[in-house]
């Protein structure tokens, strides 16, 4: 069994992880300003994306849809934006994830 | 007699059946309007009860008290600065964390509060029983279960919130967080008890250490000194958990509701899946999700449309058949002329797009957004309307605007901040409604060619990816993605989404029908005075020197404003002929710039009554001015590019 962090657009439906943070880092975030982070985060923890969440991806839009999560026992849509920038913790079995 | 006039409000989050208990409680006696200086709905009503009179105030629904949306804003300082006597806290018990979770913020608002257990029966389908009694112990607000579709503990909610304004006293007790998150909030609270700002010191200490800026800007005006305690205190509770202070409160809070939620709270899943299950499971699917979508869509289409093109024609024929009547008793003096085509005309334009169209379409929105499949459709188009500097909850807008872009412009309000709703809005007017259809399928499609009709969307679409990014990139704020939760299915409530439908079309005729019948008197006003043609003649630089156009298109398009179509129909009178083929320097060419200038030049002027009233005139001025001089010079371009390369 392994541990991995990753952002939660990488997660395969029906994969579960917990939220470890919200990247406000990322390389196409890089030069907006701080201010839309901070908006930007607090709307996911406002709808329960917190530090220490379970997440489930249910299933996913296809053409790089957005991701249906179950969280806090509600049902929530996140767009891959969105998504790609949640980190999660997974644990997996290494023969399950190659890359 | 009345004893006394008391003001309660409803709050919860989206989809919690806060507008059937809305609507069971003031029945006939509501209101729609704008809250003030804002572009956002607000409902009240009255009713009367045991001798008290009471405004009932419906705040929108929302998730949390953040500065994230306008809605969340009007609805922490309607009840911080606006108190009214009592909040309604109404809650979805098949989602209580989620909705504890408000319900924990109101508390700290400190504001006398109820909450309504709202939804027992999908509760219980789902499987959760819950205590309520023991709900109210632990949160300290009292509970009254309910379900509002059935009217089961509306009474009795009333009744209760009345016996507990006559005792007095109903401010819960605040909620605690972590030990050393709660020194801190102490520390802070004491050095604001002595600032004059209308909200509780707890709960301005809580909202400092979450960092929010619109409380920040007012502690700053005041006195700025508390500031650099409060980034003290904030780095104290980082160095400890090691997450941004707003992270760590909101973890608390959510905590604080899953421990409430998971006390109170039995759940044993049925083990069969249930109907809405498999629904949700069939309409998200990718390749029967699209399907369902498509032939849901079409059947909205239809279904409005067949109903507007029918009433619509109906209405036309009964409304314009009364001008002989009009004639014979008025006579056709230059008053009486004024009067019908300055006035009536314009009423009868009015009611030919607001109730063929837009009965049916609130109607069907309602149904859509009730039932939770609204949801549904953003979640499988949310990719492609990212495409145009938008995301899932603008496809309905956008679809329909292909329709009538007036019901498209009030279906915006959907977007959750104003950045959104103003590019939804823009773009929205730029999508080719059916009159614009009929002009160019009319004179294009039927003089140049149907590939040359079909260029002319293609462009169009072109036109509206390319201006939707722009604003995207351009506008102020903050860009969002897609997050909405996804409500299970339900049948909605027709009581509910019919009183709706009705009270927003009545808003809509008081605001946009003034409108409408002063742009027909003016346009009326000039044809009378003979200023048609001087006004062709100024217009010519720009209709035949810049478009190549016959100078008489000058007066068409004036009168395209009032309706689209009008473009076409006063075009063949003008011209003499609707055989647009015979005349001449009206070739292919012409046609077709005249068609593309037609279909972007200006909104109709319902369009700018509904985006008058959803933006606001600054607003409205902006996209109705730009969409001229775009038009001008997009159709010049064209002009040109095509006399070179000619049809």
């Amino acid at each position: 069994m392994v541990t991995l962090e990753l952002p939660l657009s990488r997660l395969r439906d029906g994969e579960s992880g917990v939220i470890i943070s919200i990247d406000m880092a990322s390389r196409r975030d890089a030069n907006q300003h701080h201010r839309r982070r901070w908006g930007f985060r607090k709307r996911l923890e406002d709808m329960g994306l917190t530090p220490g969440t379970k997440v489930t991806v249910v299933k996913s839009a296809p053409f790089h849809g957005p991701k249906e999560l179950q969280v806090r026992g509600s049902r929530l849509a996140i767009g891959r934006g969105m998504a790609e920038r949640i980190m999660v913790r997974v644990e997996s079995w290494p023969s399950e994830e190659s890359s | 007699m009345a004893k006394r006039r008391i003001i309660i409000a409803l709050a919860g989050n989206a989809n919690v059946g806060k507008s059937v208990i809305f609507n069971h409680l003031t029945g006939m006696h509501q209101h729609i309007g704008n809250w003030p200086g804002k572009t956002i709905e607000k409902a009240d009503g009255t009713l009367h009860f045991k001798g008290y009179t009471i405004d009932i105030v419906d705040l929108p629904g929302i998730y949390s008290l953040s500065t994230f949306s306008i809605e969340e804003l009007i609805s922490r300082e309607y009840i911080a600065i606006e108190k009214p006597d009592f909040v309604i806290n109404v809650i979805d018990s098949s989602v209580l964390e989620r909705n504890l979770f408000f319900t924990l913020q109101l508390i700290e608002l400190e504001t006398p509060l109820i909450v309504a257990l709202n939804q027992m029966d999908m509760a219980k389908k789902k499987g959760i029983q819950i205590d309520h009694k023991k709900l109210e112990d632990v949160l300290g607000v009292p509970v009254v279960p309910t379900i509002a579709p059935n009217q089961v503990g509306i009474y009795e909610l009333l009744d209760k919130v009345i016996s507990l304004i006559e005792k007095g006293d109903s401010i819960p007790s605040p909620v605690k967080y972590g030990e050393e998150i709660e020194e801190r909030i102490e520390k802070l609270s004491s050095l604001l008890e002595k600032l004059d700002i209308p909200y509780p010191a707890r709960w301005i200490a809580i909202k400092l250490l979450e960092r929010d800026e619109q409380i920040e800007s007012r502690v700053r005006q005041i006195d700025s000194k508390v500031l650099s305690k409060v980034k003290e205190l904030a780095q104290e509770i980082e160095g400890i958990h090691k997450h941004s202070c707003s992270t760590v409160i909101t973890s608390e809070r959510y905590e604080i509701a899953g421990c409430i939620a998971r006390e109170v709270q039995e759940i044993v899943p049925p083990s069969k899946l249930p109907l809405r299950e498999r629904l949700h499971t069939l309409t998200t699917h990718r390749v029967s999700g699209y399907l369902v979508m498509v032939l849901a869509l079409l059947l909205v289409f239809l279904a409005i449309f067949t109903f507007g093109d029918y009433t619509s024609g109906l209405l036309n024929g009964v409304l314009y058949g009364l001008k002989p009547l009009f004639d014979s008793v008025f006579g056709v003096g230059i008053v009486a002329t004024l009067v019908w085509g300055g006035i009536l005309e314009g009423l009868i334009a009015g009611t030919t797009i607001a109730l063929p169209y837009l009965l049916p379409f609130y109607l069907m929105q309602y149904i859509l957004e009730d039932s939770g499949y609204l949801s549904r459709i953003a979640f499988l188009m949310d990719n492609l309307m990212h495409k145009m500097g938008l995301h899932g909850k603008a496809f309905i807008p956008v679809m329909l605007a292909c329709g009538c872009n007036v019901p498209a412009c009030l279906g915006c309000r959907i977007m959750e901040t104003d950045r959104e709703r103003l590019i939804a809005t823009f773009v929205v007017t730029l999508v080719p409604c059916a009159a614009t259809s009929v002009v160019i399928l009319g004179l294009v499609g039927s003089f140049v060619g149907v590939q040359w009709a079909l260029l002319l969307y293609i462009i169009d679409l072109v036109i509206i990816f390319l201006l939707g990014r722009i604003a995207f990139k351009a506008l102020p704020g903050e860009p969002t993605g897609l997050i909405m939760e996804m409500h299970d299915y339900r049948i909605p409530h027709g009581k509910t989404v019919l009183k709706q439908t009705w009270f927003r079309l009545k808003e809509f005729i008081k605001m946009a029908f003034p409108l409408i019948v002063a742009g027909t008197f003016v346009i009326k006003l000039v044809d009378l005075l003979g200023w048609l043609q001087p006004i062709t003649y100024m217009l010519s630089p720009v209709t035949v020197g810049w478009l190549g156009l016959p100078a008489v298109t000058g007066i068409t398009l004036i009168f395209g404003v009032l309706r689209k179509e009008l473009t076409l129909i006063m075009l063949a009178t003008l011209l003499g002929t609707s055989d647009f083929a015979t005349v001449p320097g009206f070739g292919p060419i012409q046609m077709f710039v005249f068609a593309l200038v037609a279909m972007l030049y200006i909104p109709c002027i319902s369009t700018i009554g509904a985006l008058l009233r959803e933006l606001g005139w600054r607003k409205a001025a902006v996209i109705t001015v730009f969409e001229i001089a775009f038009a001008i010079v997009v159709g010049g371009v064209a002009y040109r590019l095509l006399l070179l390369v000619g049809i």
